[in-house]
């Protein structure tokens, strides 16, 4: 077991790790990721597409909430942008979903640039309304612009053929998500290990100090939300093509908040995080209801039709216990634990 | 001319009640510095809760006031000692997390108590129509705008004169330095939560009068966030006004840009407004040191 | 590729002759000798409970009856339900879930419209026989779906029966008319659009609400100032009630109609006077009818009280669509197939429900089209009552 890290070029300082069994847990992760969906039925796989899909825009979301500190309440504003371009493009256009991809990436990064034009002077909280403003304005927009996007009509959408193989059946479909996710990730570690990455964070830390120190506060800024609505955008085409219709109605705030808890719990501006988090939730309604089968005969006599309520109010007493015994997210309890392990029996 | 004059007393009479919502958010950051995800859930509750008093009670309106009232500050001290103390000195953004978790639960709680019909808070008063000119209001409608006027002389004396209203204002200031001035935080947020609660539930209570009560009113809450930005968060008193202003802009612009424009008024106009003052018309601005 | 890898490890290879094995073996899913599994999704929990809860308790009233009478050829019926929470997302697993997890034979429901349409290609797929009746939409029946049956009529021709009926009855009136800014509201406008160009009728109001308002003043002072005589209010329960009392306040009574949707009782007791002599329309029978009564009268022993509460128009409508379905699986006989139960559905010819005129399909056709009728409230009673 390894105790401390001796890095001696800088090469070493910026390699995505220098641990060999992280490679090959990956390794080992992806090639279960590959098999799963030969093995798991309809239902179970349906929970690992939503998982990648959701992992693409958490880690989105993350690049600007987890790095560079500003909070956006109005995600889901991106979401719908890249869901209806992609549509629009392949559905509506007959343009190739790989057009469409990229459409669902470039134009909700474009809106991104107004959306995030008051960060140049807002923030925190009041950043935070101001994105919340923005995915209701976003939804006014796509429902009057009648001619391109249907209005509230919405548009049906079908898995793609890109580069003549077809992700009409479940499991390839499952195989694009993964593509994407993977990719995602790669590029998201990427960046935060790079000059951009390292400016965001000091503007996540101190803007002033990052200011002094010579980073252009309305660039990286700027940069921050193209790079992340770009990503959400995608998850955005993905996930429209996922519920297979588009519709505003498709895309609720609920969802935004949903992004942000998933990062709170699996830790802030960690990539692990974000991953860890979108499991954790994506889950535990799940969780939650197979607690309630074990119980399900008495639990249905007793609360005939409360009993679904129930579930739901279980889902945020969750969340209120993690926040309240592991406020540093899933990513705080995996360090914990890979202290406890190396120092054991000593605390420290 | 008589048109405008009923958009302008309908707007102020709806903006009364996004008013007191943010009256309830701006108290609970000025004095912990969180923005509380739950407010439109805690109004819902309250309502509710007054519903149901006034079923058993035949409506009586004093005891159905004086119930809401002691429901609501049970409901903030609750909620503040079981949910928010523990969250003393965690991060901001986990503790603002906390509410929008407990914002779930209180939610939920409506189909699991009630049910999901709507229902008709009756108590007996608010509903009768006063015409003038041809143009038409509830007693309701005047009630609330009247409370929220005088809510706001109250707080405003509150914070200036009362010993307990300086503390609040020391621990919002400099919660550090007001505790080793003997003020005591707890004490102070656990009556930011009483306070908030109560003031939301009024709102709750008169927003059941006019409309009804549904299980969909909590989102009462998102739509009082404009009013609480363009006040201020920090500013109680502005929020109040902030809410007023929300209303009116709303129903200026469904009433003579078309209704579309109506839900999406008040987001636009804050995004205006922030641009030019980013910490809300009433609002402190933050001094950063490096 | 696919056998390739299930041979690369021994639990694959497990799983995968279990699996085969497991389809080799039952005749069709969701049949045991003692039950047969019937699946469900609907929105359980949050303000569209409403709907959802009324609906599921329609399909439990008539499984219950069809149960209480000795099951389906002697199998009990076994009913699945899953709550969406009126999430698209959350209806396709739950679809999937009630089909592979609890091998579900037969599906009914199924959440709102935005949710039957999203689910559309996963019933295709599995093909498991479907009656669909909260959201009766166009898209679900045109093209028609081998597997998938809708019991109610559209929402469209629903519209153009009202307006037709009012402009009947008030010509040469000033109209004005207000839709949700959704797919619901869309289609209302459509149907609307249809009689108006057909009728010539002189529409002096317009609005479009966004889905979620409450504060109706600025759109009903508009209706007023536009003079408007007859009115189309699109809402769908709070909102068409806040219309109304919003009308109330500025001193204006049109002639007034609303959609089947937002035609429950208790909207009327919130309404208050109001809401005395608006016209509704719909293919269910009212409450307050004999059938209705009757109806009632039936449920009582067979739910809780808890649901007797909660049973509306969307109760009414479940329990015409579960007793197509039963009929269906019960005309079989011993073995009952997907196969064969669409092939009886298709033959589905005059089913009485006793709560919606006689259920008919036919070769192609997966629509019942039902028949619909006009019906006016009234205050004092606080119910819908017949009109002719």
């Amino acid at each position: 077991m390894r105790t401390r890290d001796y890095k001696q070029t800088y090469r070493e300082l910026v390699a995505l790790t220098d641990s060999v069994p992280v490679w090959l847990w990956s390794a080992i992760l992806i090639a279960a990721l590959i098999i799963a969906p030969h093995i798991l039925n309809a239902y179970t796989l349906s929970f690992l597409t939503i998982i990648l899909i959701t992992v693409v825009g958490v880690l989105g979301l993350n690049i600007l909430t987890g790095y560079t500190g500003l909070i956006s309440l109005g995600h889901v504003g991106f979401l719908v942008t890249g869901a209806y371009a992609y549509a629009v493009l392949v559905s509506k256009y007959q343009m190739p979903p790989i057009v469409g991809f990229l459409g669902a990436g470039v134009i909700p990064a474009l809106a991104s640039l107004i959306v995030g034009a008051p960060s140049l002077r807002l923030k925190g909280l009041y950043l935070a309304i101001t994105t919340l403003a923005f995915s209701f304005i976003i939804n006014t927009v796509i429902l009057e612009a009648r001619t391109v996007t249907n209005g509230a009509r919405g548009i049906a959408v079908k898995r793609p053929e890109l580069f003549g193989i077809s992700f009409e059946s479940e499991a390839a479909f499952t195989y694009l998500c993964l593509g994407f996710a993977v990719l995602t990730l790669f590029a998201t570690l990427n960046i935060r290990r790079s000059r951009v990455g390292r400016a965001f964070v000091a503007i996540r830390d101190n803007d002033i100090a990052a200011r002094v120190m010579g980073i252009n506060l309305h660039t990286y800024k700027l940069l921050a939300f193209v790079t992340s609505a770009f990503i959400t955008g995608i998850a955005g085409a993905l996930y429209g093509i996922y519920l297979s219709f588009v519709s505003v109605e498709g895309f609720p705030f609920l969802l935004s908040i949903e992004a942000l808890a998933i990062l709170i719990v699996g830790g802030l501006g960690s990539a692990l995080g974000a991953v860890l988090g979108t499991v954790f939730i994506v889950l535990l309604p799940e969780a939650t209801r197979l607690v309630f089968s074990l119980f399900s005969t008495q639990m249905d006599a007793l609360f005939s039709t409360g009993a679904q309520e129930l579930k739901s109010m279980l889902y945020g007493v969750v969340i209120i216990l993690f926040l309240r015994f592991q406020p540093r997210g899933l990513v705080g309890l995996w360090h914990d634990v890979k202290r406890t392990w190396v120092h054991w029996p000593l605390r420290y | 001319m008589q048109y405008l004059v009923q958009l302008l007393i309908s707007g102020l009479a709806i903006g009364a009640i996004y008013g007191l919502i943010a009256m309830g958010f701006a108290l609970i950051y000025k004095s912990t510095g969180l923005v509380n995800f739950a407010q439109g859930e805690m109004t819902m509750i309250v309502a509710y809760i007054a519903w149901s008093i006034s079923t058993s009670v035949d409506g009586n309106p004093f005891i159905v006031a004086i119930g809401a009232i002691i429901a609501a500050v049970a409901l903030g001290l609750v909620v503040e000692r079981v949910v928010m103390r523990p969250m003393l000195g965690e991060p901001v953004f986990a503790t603002v997390m906390v509410t929008i978790g407990l914002a779930v639960i209180l939610r939920s709680s409506i189909n699991f108590i009630w049910d999901a019909y709507p229902h008709d808070l009756d108590i007996g008063f608010g509903r009768g129509i006063l015409r003038a000119g041809g143009i038409g209001i509830r007693t309701g409608q005047i009630a609330v705008i009247a409370t929220l006027l005088a809510l706001l002389a109250a707080i405003w004396a509150f914070f200036r004169y009362s010993k307990f209203g300086v503390a609040m204002r020391a621990v919002a200031a400099d919660d550090r330095t007001a505790l080793l001035m003997g003020i005591s935080a707890p004490r102070v947020h656990a009556a930011a939560w009483a306070a908030s609660s109560v003031i939301a539930g009024i709102a709750g209570v008169f927003f059941a009068i006019s409309y009804d009560l549904s299980p969909a009113m909590f989102q009462l809450g998102l739509k009082a966030f404009p009013a609480t930005i363009l006040g201020g968060l920090d500013a109680v008193l502005g929020s109040g006004v902030g809410g007023l202003l929300i209303g009116i802009t709303e129903n200026l612009a469904g009433g003579y840009l078309g209704s579309g424009m109506k839900e999406v008024a008040g987001f636009l106009m804050i995004i205006v407004v922030l641009m030019v003052r980013p910490f809300g018309i009433f609002g402190e601005r933050d001094i950063e040191r490096v | 590729m696919r056998k390739y890898l299930t041979t690369l490890s021994l639990p694959l290879l497990l799983a995968g002759t279990l699996a085969a094995s497991d389809r080799a073996f039952a005749a069709e899913q969701g049949i045991t000798d003692t039950e047969i599994v019937i699946g469900d999704v609907e929105p359980l929990t949050g303000p569209p409970a409403l709907l959802g809860v009324a609906a599921s308790i329609g399909h439990k009233i008539a499984i219950a009856e069809a149960n209480n009478a000795g099951g389906i050829n002697g199998r009990k019926i076994k009913y699945v339900l899953e709550d969406d929470g009126y999430v698209t997302a959350r209806t396709i697993q739950g679809v999937k879930k009630v089909i592979e997890v609890d091998k579900a034979f037969a599906m009914l429901g199924i959440s709102g419209s935005g949710q039957s349409i999203a689910v559309m290609p996963v019933l295709e797929k599995a093909g498991i026989p479907t009656v669909i009746d909260v959201a009766p939409v166009k898209f679900l029946w045109e093209p028609p779906r081998k597997n998938v049956f809708v019991v109610g009529q559209s929402y469209e021709e629903g519209i153009i029966h009202l307006v037709t009926y009012l402009a009947e009855k008030n010509p040469g009136k000033k109209w004005g008319l207000i839709t949700q800014d959704d797919d619901y509201g869309i289609t209302v406008r459509d149907g609307f659009d249809t009689v108006v160009k057909a009728k010539k009728l002189n529409v002096v109001y317009s609005g479009n609400y966004k889905k979620g308002q409450r504060d109706f003043s600025s759109d009903m002072l508009q209706l007023k100032d536009s003079g408007a005589e007859v009115f189309l209010a699109g809402g769908i329960i709070a909102e068409n009630i806040a219309m109304m009392k919003e009308l109330e306040k500025l001193n204006v009574k049109p002639v007034t109609g609303i959609f089947w949707p937002g035609r429950i009782e208790p909207v009327l007791k919130l309404m208050g006077p109001a809401g005395n002599g608006i016209y509704a329309v719909d293919y269910v029978e009212p409450f307050a009818s004999a059938a209705g009564k009757a109806f009632l009268e039936k449920a009582k022993p067979l739910v809780s009280e808890a649901e007797f509460k909660g049973i509306n128009r969307y109760t009414m409508t479940g329990y015409a669509a579960a007793k197509v379905l039963i009929a269906a699986i019960a005309r079989c006989g011993k073995e009952p197939t997907w196969a064969c139960t669409i092939s009886e559905l298709e033959k589905t010819k005059s089913v009485e429900t006793g709560v919606m005129a006689p259920v008919s399909f036919g070769p192609g056709v997966r629509f019942s089209n039902q028949k619909l009728q006009i019906m006016q409230s009234d205050f004092p009673t606080l119910s819908f009552k017949p009109v002719n």
